[in-house]
């Protein structure tokens, strides 16, 4: 039993030495291996949501995102939706969204970026406030609090 | 007449020391020149070449000294201090500040770290997602990779990854190591549970927050590192915190007391890599036989895993990040680098060699990268 356990140990002392010389030179292949595992993606809290809709202008798109009310184990009454600016903007722009599709407008947003300044006005109780407003590399990003 | 029994059993020749790095030099060269040395760029040429010197010259040594602990040390510091120069530099460079942006949350520009990885446990098996701004496959510190990367070092070197691969280690290791003798002696060892509860705290608050709060809240490290920018009375109390507990766990703790107090009282990652200990195939072993119970083993522990009733029953706690302060202050070599299976006190000289080989490559290969982007820089900025 002595020995078997001296040989075990060795085997699994070699096994280590093993994993660690091909860790570097196969770091890549595993990395990708492990991205695609099914929890390997970023929550929407991070990516801002799958896109919905995407409105297409001369200069600039605007991206409107799925709202996003996901919590751990159960849906969370407070959420956001995310709209995504891309191109050139103009200094001041405004929009009305309607991020639930229901055909009514819910808030319109308004931006100037050259003071970084943005408002909303929400058309009914569900919109709360922006609680991101931001230039990004692509354009700008804002993120608009909803209540369910 | 101890110390000379000691080093007469442990350290080598200098051929033998020479023939037991050969392998780590061929390995290093594949991995620091990709087997292509190019001096097309001087100053990065260099670097590297001081890099690939710095790590042979460093392991050769443990080989011929028969020493471990101060030799790991001077390569863990340098990985921690490049670390932290690689990830402000690129901020600067990138962004002009060493704080993080709104649009970089929203972009998913945040480099990934190792101690995200207890907090993404939760949400990830209920949620089937990952709750970090970070980029999951490809760009700087990506979370493919540092999974990766910590889960073999965590199955092969147990709480060794603390010791032998965090990069922010280095620090509190570092700055335990100011002072000749502790000004604070006497500290309670429950207080080495308290990174369970940390960990306990963080996973259950990321869980119900879907934010990682270590990172957030807490993380001293920050400091050295990137943190978000101060815009609101939340983000000015988010950089208090983090510069309080890194003055405090890491700087004057562990000038105070030699201890490496932010691992040993706050890391719940350290908490992880503590249970994993149990599985891993390196251990610190005592040899009951040889021992004169002297205790100096104990009182040099930075991490507060060994007590005197540890020695007393032979085995060495969980609590150990094989860093080998313990086993270059035995002057029996009762306490000495073992494999799991394998009696305490016998095969010390292989279990060595193997343990030796194995950690350092590791950190060699890890930190290269980081180090070699620092010396670059400070080269740059002398010539």
């Amino acid at each position: 039993m002595k020995k078997v356990k001296i040989i075990a140990g060795i085997c699994w002392a070699f096994a280590g030495l093993i994993l660690i010389i091909i860790l570097f030179p196969g770091l890549n292949a595993f990395s990708v291996s492990v991205s695609k595992l099914s929890f390997m993606k970023l929550n929407p809290r991070y990516t801002g949501g799958e896109i919905s809709r995407q409105i297409i202008s001369e200069n600039c798109t605007l991206d409107i995102r799925k709202p996003v009310f996901n919590g751990f184990l159960k849906e969370s009454n407070s959420g956001f939706v995310q709209m995504d600016w891309r191109g050139t903007l103009p200094e001041r722009f405004k929009d009305s969204i309607d991020y639930d599709n229901d055909g009514k407008k819910d808030f319109c947003i308004s931006v100037n970026r050259t003071e970084s300044k943005s408002d909303l006005v929400g058309f009914n109780d569900k919109v709360k406030k922006i609680l991101i407003s931001t230039p990004t590399s692509y354009g700008w990003a804002a993120r608009v609090g909803l209540e369910k | 007449m101890d110390n000379a029994l000691k080093t007469a059993v442990m350290r080598k020749s200098f051929g033998k020391s020479l023939l037991y790095t050969l392998p780590m030099i061929l390995i290093t060269f594949m991995f620091i020149s990709g087997g292509k040395p190019n001096f097309s760029d001087p100053a990065s040429g260099l670097a590297m070449l001081m890099v690939f010197l710095l790590v042979n010259v460093l392991y050769f040594l443990m080989h011929f000294t028969g020493k471990t602990d101060r030799l790991r040390a001077i390569l863990f510091i340098i990985f921690a201090m490049s670390l932290s120069y690689t990830l402000i530099h690129n901020m600067l460079e990138v962004r002009k500040s060493m704080s993080f942006s709104e649009a970089d949350i929203l972009e998913c520009k945040i480099p990934f770290c190792h101690l995200v990885i207890p907090m993404m446990i939760l949400p990830a098996a209920f949620t089937k997602s990952i709750i970090f701004p970070g980029s999951i496959i490809g760009g700087f510190a990506n979370i493919s990779s540092m999974v990766v990367l910590w889960v073999v070092a965590t199955i092969v070197l147990g709480r060794g990854f603390c010791s032998w691969g965090c990069f922010y280690g280095g620090w509190d290791d570092g700055f335990s190591r100011f002072t000749k003798r502790p000004v604070i002696k006497k500290i309670s060892e429950l207080w080495k549970l308290m990174p369970f509860a940390v960990l306990l705290m963080v996973i259950l608050t990321a869980a119900l927050t879907l934010m990682p709060t270590y990172c957030s809240w807490i993380c001293p490290f920050k400091a050295v590192t990137e943190f978000e920018q101060v815009t609101s009375v939340e983000s000015a109390t988010k950089a208090g915190i983090f510069l309080s507990l890194f003055g405090g766990l890491v700087v004057v703790l562990p000038v105070m007391t030699k201890k490496r107090t932010q691992c040993s009282f706050l890391c719940p990652l350290g908490a992880i890599n503590t249970l994993s200990n149990k599985i891993t195939p390196f251990t610190v072993k005592i040899d009951k036989n040889s021992c004169s119970e002297c205790y100096k083993c104990v009182d040099v522990c930075p991490l507060f895993a060994l007590t005197r009733e540890d020695i007393k029953s032979g085995k060495v706690s969980m609590f150990c990040s094989k860093c080998g302060k313990c086993v270059d202050a035995c002057s029996k070599q009762a306490i000495h680098y073992g494999i799991r299976g394998i009696p305490a006190g016998t095969m010390k000289n292989f279990s060595r060699n193997l343990f030796l080989f194995v950690s350092f490559l590791f950190m060699a290969v890890f930190s290269a990268g980081s180090i070699i982007n620092t010396f670059h820089g400070l080269l740059k900025l002398i010539f």
